[in-house]
């Protein structure tokens, strides 16, 4: 028996190891100024691209009918990220494939951007309690930087330009003038679509929009290679994030707007280690992001079955949507085994809040307690820690395959 | 749910469908910057296919077990009609008079068909719709931003737009489809109940000016308020579609009075009503029979007596006697939160916020803009 235990075990290593957790991205030392690097410049021939990662995001099912057609079989995509950084910035730059481009247009009401963003950690320094990857968590907050194809966006108020909001057919101009005054609107309109928020959970995104954020993203089209080139800098210090450390996380998503992608509609990573490049230390979150716990995904699956997980989680794309709880189609994809075991040992460590609680009163996914929420789940640390292992190493393997 | 709800009731046997509340409407809020396709307030006929085309059928609201429907946004082209103009400056110059797009869909296209056949049984009626409100809001909780909020003052529904990041879920959720994205600003957009007006003690633009006096504005817990004796004293007024499930909070007394029908000699049908009551309780559920039988049996003992409340009620002798509105209580509020009391609660949709001097303009080539007056 013993035998075969330890067979399997290693067959589990081996098949972890196979699905392929993401490669470290190594931010390569340059003395550059990078604070207006853009996806032209040189230093991006030096830099060492890594393959990472991006899953369709099926934890939470948007409520676009249309939106979610068709995306209903959405495979995994394969991008591939670098990064450089020197004393005062950060930089990356993603690669990722995308047959179409899509621009968000001033003029229809059912255009979406291709877009992407990046996802830093405000606090990493207990590699088992990340925050969630879904935008953050209560008490672990992420800073985003968020860029997207648009075209002519008009931020309404705010810069006391009502008296250019009215209607041209209303005012008392014409001919020159009211060439010049459509001239004046045209230029209040931003392509420069670039925000940045703070976020602890999907619904408590925040824009930063005191100037604060220090950074800058930009977006291209490579025709050649069918794909999007998106760039970010950013500080490496600031009020919101400390990166000046050996190992961070950092994660990405990609939204296509050919698929109306915006939102929770999206393809997304697992935190990735980045290492900076002459700084040493931090091998406990490498181990945290690519170590695979040690465990048996067959016997996962069984206790799986055996403790009812699916009536209330979609588990594989064959059950049905279930509402209950949180899908598990692709946590493996998207999830560390530190965040798997933490949620199945303590599910009110951090709850996808989904919908407001309004959108399934007769589900909760959790309740409050004195303003805290408690998840609708209960805790499995009764179960012994073999199977707590074989269950996470079976989570794992849940993700779509890349294309 | 807030701590107290505004309500509107619109009895249906007085719109004449002249859409001055549209108007009122579209001049106030939605004739500028990618609003021009939204009408927050129309009045589409009835049966048709309303507007934007056909939004009974594109999901939102709940279902019995209240969970959120998947819903679908309407396409500007062909749900709701591009907004056209005429080429009015060129025609001094002697060209044809042309629209700047192609009409091929609008609201109130198919305005005054209805249904059945000429002369036998041929109905429509009107319907008037803005947001509704709801107690139990679809686009809230389809919101992943936390974008869209109900106030607690009254109920009105408000989207945040400093948090809305328009990604058009809300659009889904709503079954009435009456949020609407503005893509020149990238942010969703609705009916505000003009609370602007409300917290002044005024009634929203397309009621004060409704020209057949259809509407009634109060808070529905003040027992003294029309609505509350139309809503819940005499329960002639019912929410239209309540089976989506969100509550609506403006309640509709059904059209009661419709001519008879002829038979195929074109003889009077005694006792027939072209307006057939399976339609209407499609529209304004189970209830609509009882609602009809009170407003019957009033309007009998109208005849007879001379006396009905029910009926003065809907006469509205004067138009004041429609609204019961409460600008103190508004300043009670705005104190308790130290708010500014001109503009107690949000002050961003007040007109004129950043304009110095006047609520138009007077654009000078190259000058940049000055006030002046157009009104």
């Amino acid at each position: 028996m013993k035998t075969i235990v330890t067979t399997l075990l290693v067959s589990a290593l081996a098949s972890s190891t196979l699905f392929g957790a993401n490669a470290t991205i190594n931010a390569l030392k340059v003395a550059d100024d990078l604070s207006t690097i853009s996806y032209a410049s040189a230093l991006w021939n030096k830099a060492t691209f890594a393959p990472v990662v991006l899953y369709p995001q099926t934890t939470i099912r948007m409520n676009d009918k249309t939106a979610n057609e068709l995306n209903a079989d959405n495979p995994a995509k394969k991008a591939m990220v670098a990064a450089v950084y020197n004393d005062h910035s950060i930089a990356f730059m993603i690669r990722w494939p995308d047959a179409t481009i899509n621009v968000q247009k001033g003029e229809r009401t059912t255009s979406y951007a291709d877009g992407f963003a990046v996802q830093f950690a405000s606090h990493f320094s207990d590699p088992n309690a990340l925050p969630y990857i879904g935008m953050g968590s209560e008490g672990r907050p992420v800073v985003v930087y968020l860029q997207k194809v648009a075209k002519d966006i008009y931020e309404p108020n705010g810069n006391g330009d009502v008296a250019l909001q009215v209607n041209r057919n209303q005012t008392d101009l014409f001919g020159k003038a009211l060439q010049a005054f459509d001239d004046e609107v045209a230029s209040l309109g931003n392509s420069d679509y670039e925000r940045s928020f703070i976020s602890e959970g999907f619904r408590s995104m925040t824009e930063i929009k005191d100037g604060s954020n220090n950074s800058n993203a930009r977006i291209r089209y490579m025709k050649r290679n069918k794909g999007w080139e998106g760039t970010l800098t950013r500080a490496l210090r600031d009020e919101y994030v400390n990166l000046d450390a050996p190992v961070i996380p950092v994660a990405f998503a990609v939204w296509d707007g050919e698929k109306m992608g915006r939102d929770g509609l999206k393809h997304l990573s697992a935190w990735v280690a980045v290492t900076l490049q002459g700084k040493s230390g931090g091998e406990a979150l490498i181990h945290a992001l690519e170590g695979t716990l040690v465990g048996d995904p067959k016997a996962g699956e069984r206790a799986i079955a055996a403790n009812g997980c699916v009536g209330c989680h979609q588990i594989t794309s064959k059950d049905a949507p279930n509402l209950m709880g949180p899908s598990l189609v692709n946590i493996g994809g998207y999830s560390t085994a530190g965040y798997l075991k933490e949620s199945l040992l303590k599910p009110s460590a951090v709850i996808v809040p989904g919908y407001n609680r309004n959108a399934h009163p007769a589900y909760p996914w959790y309740t409050l307690n004195n303003g805290k929420r408690v998840s609708s789940m209960t805790d499995f640390s009764w179960l012994d820690e073999k199977t707590q292992n074989d269950i996470v190493a079976y989570l794992q393997t849940l993700k779509a395959e890349v294309k | 749910m807030s701590k107290r709800q505004l309500a509107m009731v619109m009895d249906l046997n007085k719109c004449i469908g002249c859409q001055t509340c549209t108007v009122a409407c579209k001049t106030q809020w939605t004739n500028r910057n990618g609003r021009e396709y939204m009408y927050w307030n129309n009045v589409e006929t009835y049966p048709g296919t309303g507007y934007p085309k056909n939004w009974m059928d594109l999901g939102g609201g709940f279902d019995a077990a209240g969970d959120l429907q998947p819903g679908v946004i309407p396409n500007l082209e062909a749900d709701y009609g591009v907004p056209w103009d005429y080429n009015y400056d060129a025609l001094a110059g002697g060209a044809s008079f042309e629209p700047n797009v192609e009409p091929t869909w609008g609201p109130n296209w198919d305005e005054d068909e209805g249904d059945g056949v000429f002369p036998q049984d041929n109905y429509f009626f009107y319907l008037p719709r803005i947001c509704n409100h709801c107690t139990n809001p679809g686009c809230l909780s389809a919101c992943p931003r936390d974008a869209i909020f109900k106030r607690e003052e009254d109920g009105v529904v408000l989207v945040d737009l400093d948090r809305c990041q328009g990604y058009r879920y809300c659009i889904a959720g709503c079954p009435y489809k009456k949020i609407y994205f503005n893509p020149k600003i990238s942010k969703s957009e609705k009916c505000i109940l003009c609370f602007p007006r409300v917290e002044q003690g005024l009634p929203p633009a397309c009621a004060q000016q409704c020209v057949g006096r259809i509407r009634f504005v109060g808070f529905l817990d003040d027992e003294e308020s029309q609505v509350y004796k139309l809503v819940h004293k005499y329960k002639v007024a019912l929410g239209l579609r309540s089976d989506y499930g969100t509550q609506p909070n403006v309640y509709y007394v059904p059209p009661t009075e419709s001519p008879v029908k002829f038979d195929a000699e074109g003889k009077i049908i005694e006792g027939s009503d072209r307006i057939p009551v399976e339609e209407l309780e499609k529209l304004f559920g189970p209830e609509v029979h009882d609602a009809i039988k009170t407003l019957k049996s009033e309007m009998k003992k109208r005849k007879e007596t001379g006396e009905s409340e029910l009926m003065d009620l809907l006469i509205a002798y004067q138009h004041a006697d429609m609204f019961r509105l409460d600008n103190t209580y508004y300043q009670k509020v705005a104190k308790e939160k130290g708010l500014n009391p001109l503009a107690p609660v949000d002050t961003r949709y007040i007109a004129g916020k950043y304009t110095k001097t006047g609520h138009s303009i007077n654009f000078t080539h190259g000058a940049g803009s000055t006030a002046g007056g157009h009104h």
